[in-house]
């Protein structure tokens, strides 16, 4: 990569720091636990968000499925903590596992396909993995939902374990995008066949991405598992997809910190607006079409170009 | 031994036979020119030898060894790398960050691409737009960026698909001096194009090809005296 | 056993009319398929507002119901159409320059477009079920061994001369040629005079008009809510791709075929899981033809 593209992923990575470190921050002057808890959720957007931008935003490959793979996650540990009183420490690690694992193999078939073809499938998958889940009662406790552990009452002390987890996912994007990794996975998103003939291993890189950005969904639903200590098929409806494809384009595609950002953003403003009447998805859904149609690069993109015009 | 060779390659679309037998071979360090009329077969050959297409029969032999299972992901790391008549570069990336990938693609280290993707980047008179998204590139500065990124490792044998086609004089010129010196300096080169001047002046050995077979190979100015070939551009212009 | 076969023939009736019902569904989202290579994930809103149309021009101004067919027919039309001036020019003019991808695009545009209509029709009408009156107060028709409510057997009849008419439409008609020269060749069409962007116009139009039908006939069998379009959307993207990918007559055979194979397998099989078939069938079928039933692969370069 070369150093004005370095130079860009660097000042991404740094607002996204500083973002966070603002939101470490909030503790000290807000105490209602309510509001963490919009926060904690939020940072849970923040990991589906940055999953789904690794793979849409960097790779190209528009997956429906996020939110399932949270789910998937979020059953892994709780059906483990549940069924067979695993300890947390092996079953939140297992829950991550079985959602990359169910990734890489969802991902291993469905790279052949392309866009549409790609959209298509996976939304099956988020609806027959919810139709599953949601219909097995004996199992899962169905739509019922199913209680997990809760590992600790101290909203703060979950406040932070999600701070220092969005930082580390942050940091690893970052050394992610910055190697070969990045290049190809960019370049395939650009033109596949192309990457192809540069002798690029286009199948293995799509199923590389597919798979973490599924370990981060899994990581976002394990973490809210014992968070909330609740979880439910709700977890995967294609609204909360929706939510996350808003967050991501609202934020700024194809950045670093554009997820981030639009995560808080969003979830904030729809939990701001909730008692004004919920227009809240009105707005971002008209947003999403604003941006995608005239202006892709989002908020961030739009910032960007504020704090570079005064520059010769 | 031939750098490329192939033989009796034969590809069928639907019923309609797009090559028909196409046998030929290339030397070490030649620079050959594939002619013919549109709808020869020359795109349709140059995808199988890239990978892109799968021939119905026939082998292509790589430094004499036939290559089974080709895709263009085997093709280019064994040596055959390809240039796209419509240009193929990644478009949101830039020009630099095209080359780099390139070559790290096969296998060069992170610095050892970025210091190659440089000289390159002079080499073709990109310096004052290396920064730039390719995507914002003009088609002729895209068509110089793809060339760079077939030669960030040299090639056994670069591919080329029309590179002259649609661009500008000034910049025909860098390609073409591009092309010689790598040719002087033992690159070995297919090119296709439909500019006859430029391939006369370039190519001393040219392969000329109709309705999906090899009319003539050898020297440029002995196949285009050919009659079979003179009819077949007649008899193309005429259809 | 009798009761046996009674219960077959009963199924096998039901699921040839919920499959005309997705039938003039897909029929719409088949015809921008193959015109455009795209999937409009807002298809299925387009149903929603169809049957909000006839329940609202019925309970709310009093129209004759008979009216409110055509009403949801117009109505959807227009959002269709509006739906293509607005979002889908990108599409066809310079997207290559363009900082998506037209793929991308396509889905991120329609996925959205979904969510707005969802939420506006939520946020201006209510969360809350209604339900439309039926086109006649029969309780109950003996078709043979097989017995229906009067409005079952005459929006049947409805969505049958519908798709009828819209395949002849397609197959004779001067705008019909029009279409399926564009969907087989978008460029040589426009070199022969044929206006593209015209076409598209019209396919959404229509594709807006029949699945709003679809919504209005059905209106009064199932509860209308703001989101009672995922369902028959998703039904119709099992049937495109089961159908040919862009094939018409294709389209309505799988359509008759997916309501068949649902209501038996909700017998036979299991009730809970019967919206699963499909989706399983698609993923597939997409899987077994990896670059979709039309992809053809290599010939791109």
């Amino acid at each position: 990569m070369t150093r004005s593209s370095q130079q860009r992923l660097r000042d991404e990575l740094v607002a996204s720091l500083a973002l966070m470190a603002a939101v470490a921050a909030v503790p000290l002057a807000v105490t209602n636990d309510y509001w963490l808890g919009v926060l904690i959720v939020s940072m849970y957007f923040v990991f589906l968000a940055g999953g789904w931008n690794l793979l849409a935003g960097y790779a190209g490959q528009f997956s429906l499925a996020p939110a399932t793979f949270a789910m998937l996650g979020a059953y892994g540990t709780g059906l483990l903590a549940y069924h067979w009183q695993v300890p947390a420490w092996a079953s939140i690690p297992a829950g991550i596992l079985a959602a990359a694992l169910i990734g890489m193999t969802l991902g291993r078939i469905v790279m052949r396909l392309r866009g549409p073809y790609l959209a298509l499938t996976t939304l099956s998958f988020a609806e027959i993995m919810r139709i599953v889940i949601g219909n097995s009662y004996d199992f899962t406790r169905g739509d019922l939902g199913l209680s997990v552990p809760a590992l600790t009452n101290n909203r703060l002390v979950w406040y932070y374990v999600f701070v220092a987890t969005v930082v580390l996912m942050q940091l690893a994007l970052y050394a992610l995008l910055r190697s070969r990794a990045g290049l190809y996975l960019m370049a395939i998103r650009d033109d596949e066949i192309g990457a192809a003939s540069r002798g690029i291993n286009t199948a293995f890189w799509k199923t590389a991405a597919f798979t973490l950005s599924t370990a981060l969904a899994g990581l976002a639903g394990v973490l809210y598992a014992h968070f909330s200590s609740l979880v439910s098929p709700e977890l995967g409806l294609i609204l909360q997809t929706g939510l996350v494809i808003c967050m991501v384009f609202i934020g700024g595609i194809a950045s670093l910190v554009g997820p981030v950002f639009g995560a808080f953003l969003v979830y904030l403003a729809s939990e701001a607006l909730r008692e004004a009447g919920g227009v809240q998805l009105i707005v971002f859904a008209l947003l999403v079409i604003l941006i995608a149609r005239f202006f892709r690069e989002g908020l961030w993109g739009l910032a960007r170009r504020l704090l570079e015009r005064p520059a010769p | 031994m031939n750098a490329l060779a192939a033989r009796g390659i034969a590809k069928s679309f639907g019923g309609r036979k797009a090559l028909d037998g196409v046998t030929f071979a290339i030397d070490y360090g030649e620079l050959v020119g594939l002619i013919g009329p549109n709808g020869s077969g020359k795109t349709t050959l140059l995808n199988i030898l890239s990978g892109h297409l799968v021939p119905d029969a026939g082998e292509i032999l790589l430094d004499g060894k036939p290559m089974h299972g080709m895709t263009p992901v085997r093709a280019a790391h064994s040596g055959i790398l390809r240039m796209f008549q419509l240009t193929r570069v990644f478009r949101r990336m830039s020009a630099l960050d095209n080359l780099v990938t390139a070559g790290c693609a096969l296998g060069l280290e992170f610095g050892a691409a970025q210091a190659r993707a440089r000289e390159l980047v002079e080499e073709l008179r990109l310096e004052h737009v290396a920064t730039l998204d390719a995507g914002n590139l003009s088609g002729g500065q895209q068509k110089l960026l793809e060339f760079g990124c077939c030669f960030m490792v040299p090639p056994k044998i670069a591919l080329l698909d029309e590179p002259f086609a649609a661009v500008h004089p000034t910049m025909k010129e860098i390609m073409a001096e591009f092309i010689r010196r790598r040719h002087a300096a033992g690159q070995t080169v297919l090119v296709v194009s439909h500019d006859m001047p430029v391939i006369v002046e370039l190519c001393r050995s040219a392969i000329c090809m109709n309705a999906g077979v090899v009319l003539a190979a050898g020297e440029t100015r002995e196949v285009l005296a050919n009659h079979q070939v003179i009819e077949a551009y007649l008899g193309g212009e005429a259809a | 056993m009798p009761g046996q076969r009674v219960l077959n023939i009963d199924l096998f009736v039901n699921g040839l009319i919920m499959g005309s019902f997705y039938a003039l569904m897909a029929i719409g989202l088949t015809l921008i398929f193959g015109l455009l290579r795209i999937v409009n994930f807002a298809h299925g809103e387009f149903y929603m507002i169809g049957a909000y149309a006839y329940t609202l021009a019925a309970l709310k101004l009093g129209l004759s119901v008979w009216l409110g067919l055509p009403v949801a027919f117009a109505v959807g039309g227009i959002v269709g159409w509006l739906t293509e001036r607005t979002l889908m020019r990108p599409l066809y003019a310079g997207y290559a320059s363009w900082g998506l991808m037209k793929d991308e695009y396509a889905v991120v545009v329609t996925f959205a477009l979904s969510l707005l209509l969802i939420n506006l029709v939520d946020k201006v009408i209510g969360p809350y079920a209604v339900r439309g009156p039926g086109l006649v107060d029969i309780p109950r028709i003996a078709l043979g061994p097989v017995m229906l409510t009067g409005h079952k057997l005459i929006a049947t009849i409805v969505a049958f001369a519908m798709i009828i008419a819209t395949a002849l439409f397609i197959r004779y008609s001067l705008w019909g040629r029009q279409i399926r020269a564009v969907a087989q060749n978008r460029l040589g069409a426009s070199l022969a005079g044929i206006d593209a962007t015209k076409t598209s116009s019209i396919i959404f139009t229509l594709s807006g008009a029949l699945a709003a039908l679809s919504g209005a006939l059905l209106a009064p069998i199932i509860n209308t809510t703001p989101d009672v379009g995922s369902f028959p959307a998703i039904k119709s993207y099992v049937i495109v791709v089961l159908g040919g990918m862009g094939s018409i007559p294709g389209s309505i055979v799988a359509s008759l075929l997916l309501g068949v194979l649902e209501s038996f397998g909700a017998v036979y099989i299991s009730y809970d899981y019967r919206d699963a078939f499909g989706l399983a069938i698609l993923i597939l079928v997409l899987l077994l033809r990896p670059q979709g039933l039309f992809g053809e692969k290599g010939r791109e370069v």
